[in-house]
């Protein structure tokens, strides 16, 4: 499967003659083979505009590290996803609160979840993910380069209007009407070109991740998280015992044959005197809750990746004179301590994008008001409105973060052993005590008044 | 020896184990192509040895890439480097030049 899209973007600078032209020869240059890149890449390619996808990787997904879910409901509409490689549906969500040796848990399966399409939600490996979207873009006729850095762009000679590309490549500069800068988080290209600031650290999550394997144990991940067939578990950590004092949390996805577990916190935490990412995943891997699940794991793959966090005050201008800028590059994550998205978002982006390309190629235009459609549409959609709903969110926990991820996992771990204190005592003083322990954390009744009023907009 | 075992069931307490590979071993799990000359540097080296005392860059770094050399300063192992980009952000003094290495070079992941 890999040899396709490699032979198909082998050898960019040697065609038939020796020296090709590629000048002119597109519409539009999608860098990155992400998962933005592609859907932009598949949505322009449908329409009939000649793509080329620039990918720096020795493959699509070479570069590419996520925590392990993919959201699917607007990758179906652009694909065919039968054949798409995916681990497992995700058939339970499980959301826990660690202290240091405590976990108080909910757990949620709803039978739903187990028909098709299964809520849109599977793991996937994106070496095998990645690859299989490019291919789709290459079979609706784009044109993949790999092992190509993309590492400027070509303005007009008044500086504004953006021609194309520069790469790594020999003679490495390519025209074209339109860039999609679908480039990541780590996102130099468009930062270089000035289409955006440099994003502060506390806007800023880094991720570390193992996949670990059960090597002699191939009941282990059906056994060890109630799973059989193809259904699979999300699980996510909150509290000290999965990140410190830090802001973020743990995760366990179950693939196929493997799980991925790993988390993600703000850089601004990571500084200083604080245990380094690699030490902070040991420590988590380590608590009594987490410890049975990853006995006797090896380790497949470390891997470590940063995610924009910013929210919607953060996203950068999304169009400019002949490019367009989707997915992690323009800062399209939501985090909201339960909902943790961003493959869904940069699908989005890059297919609106797409279509704003193609309209703007249809009318012979290239400037930035031709784009316009994509940054409406993407403010109407799910996108936006989503980092709309919650942007008030990560201020305040950032304020309430000792309480969050400190008090509040001991304190209701504590109320649960009052409550199912087993002495001669009457059920009534447990209750009693249970509930003292809830308020004393809280802050009395007025407090968790308060602290109701505060979050009310989460279940709203 | 005295100490009065308490009257409860003899069962174990739990002591929960997880055996974790050393970083040298997990950075062994991706493939790394040399590009032959590191993509990560520094602006101003005068400013790690003589401005900066937190080395924000070596906390960070979930690869040990940045790490203090015999000389107290940081240093680039860049071909740890997961390209994760963390120390551009995490460096106070905005002092860490970052390029993505080029033709193919660089980390690559199976999984992801």
């Amino acid at each position: 499967m890999s040899d396709d899209v490699r032979v198909n973007g082998e050898e960019p600078t040697t065609g038939e003659g020796g020296s090709p032209d590629y000048d002119n020869a597109f519409d539009a240059i999608v860098v990155g083979a992400g998962l933005a890149g592609s859907a932009a890449a598949v949505t322009m390619a449908n329409e009939g505009l000649d793509v080329l996808v620039i990918e720096r990787g020795r493959y699509p997904g070479a570069k590419n590290v996520f925590g392990g879910v993919l959201y699917t409901p607007t990758l179906r509409e652009l694909v065919d996803v039968t054949s798409a490689p995916v681990e497992r549906y995700v058939a339970e969500k499980r959301f826990s609160m660690l202290s240091e040796r405590d976990e108080t848990a909910v757990s949620l399966r709803p039978g739903e979840w187990h028909d098709p399409p299964h809520n849109d939600s599977y793991t996937v490996l994106r070496g095998e993910f990645d690859r299989w979207f490019a291919e789709q873009a290459v079979e609706a006729g784009a044109v993949l380069v790999t092992e190509t850095t993309v590492t400027g762009l070509l303005r007009d000679d008044r500086g504004k209007r953006i021609l194309g590309v520069e790469t790594d490549r020999p003679d490495g500069a390519i025209t074209a009407d339109y860039v999609v800068l679908a480039e990541g988080g780590n996102s130099l290209v468009s930062e270089g070109a000035d289409l955006k600031s440099v994003e502060r650290a506390e806007n800023i999550a880094v991720g570390v991740k193992e996949v670990l394997e059960f090597p002699g144990n191939d009941t282990a991940i059906p056994d060890r998280f109630r799973l059989s067939d193809d259904a699979g578990a999300s699980y996510h950590y909150f509290g000290e015992g999965a990140v410190g004092d830090a802001v973020g949390g743990g995760f366990i996805y179950t693939n196929e044959d493997t799980i991925s577990v790993g988390l993600a916190y703000r850089l601004a935490d990571a500084r200083g005197r604080q245990p380094k990412p690699e030490q902070t995943l040991n420590a988590f891997k380590s608590h009594p809750a987490v410890a049975p699940l990853v006995r006797g794991a090896r380790t497949v793959e470390y891997g470590a990746k940063t995610i924009p966090e910013g929210g919607h005050e953060s996203i950068p201008k999304l169009i400019h004179d002949g490019a367009v800028v989707v997915g992690d590059a323009a800062g399209l994550v939501l985090n909201n301590g339960v909902h943790l998205e961003g493959t869904n978002m940069a699908i989005e982006s890059g297919h609106l994008a797409g279509e704003a390309v193609v309209e703007a190629t249809r009318r012979s235009r290239t400037d930035e008001a031709a784009l316009r459609s994509y940054p409406e549409r993407l403010e109407s959609s799910f996108v936006v409105q989503n980092l709309e709903r919650y942007g008030w969110l990560m201020e305040r926990v950032e304020a309430d973060r000792d309480f969050i991820f400190e008090e509040l996992p001991h304190a209701l771990a504590d109320a649960g052993a009052e409550y199912f204190r087993m002495d001669r005592e009457p059920k009534e003083e447990h209750a009693e005590a249970a509930r003292d322990r809830v308020l004393e954390a809280v802050g009395g009744w007025r407090g968790a008044a308060k602290l109701a009023y505060r979050y009310r907009e989460v279940i709203r | 020896m005295s100490t009065t075992a308490p009257n409860v069931p003899n069962v174990t307490p739990e002591e929960p184990t997880t055996e974790n590979d050393s970083l040298a071993d997990r950075l062994y799990t991706v493939r790394y192509d040399d590009a032959g000359d590191s993509h990560l540097g520094v602006t101003v080296p005068g400013i790690c040895a003589e401005k900066c005392h937190s080395y924000d860059c070596t906390s960070v770094c979930p690869a040990d890439v940045w790490r203090k050399g015999e000389d107290g300063v940081p240093h680039i192992a860049y071909e740890n480097c997961l390209e994760c980009g963390s120390c551009r952000w995490a460096c106070p003094h905005g002092n860490v030049e970052w390029s993505y290495p080029t033709r193919g070079a660089g980390v690559s992941y199976k999984k992801g």
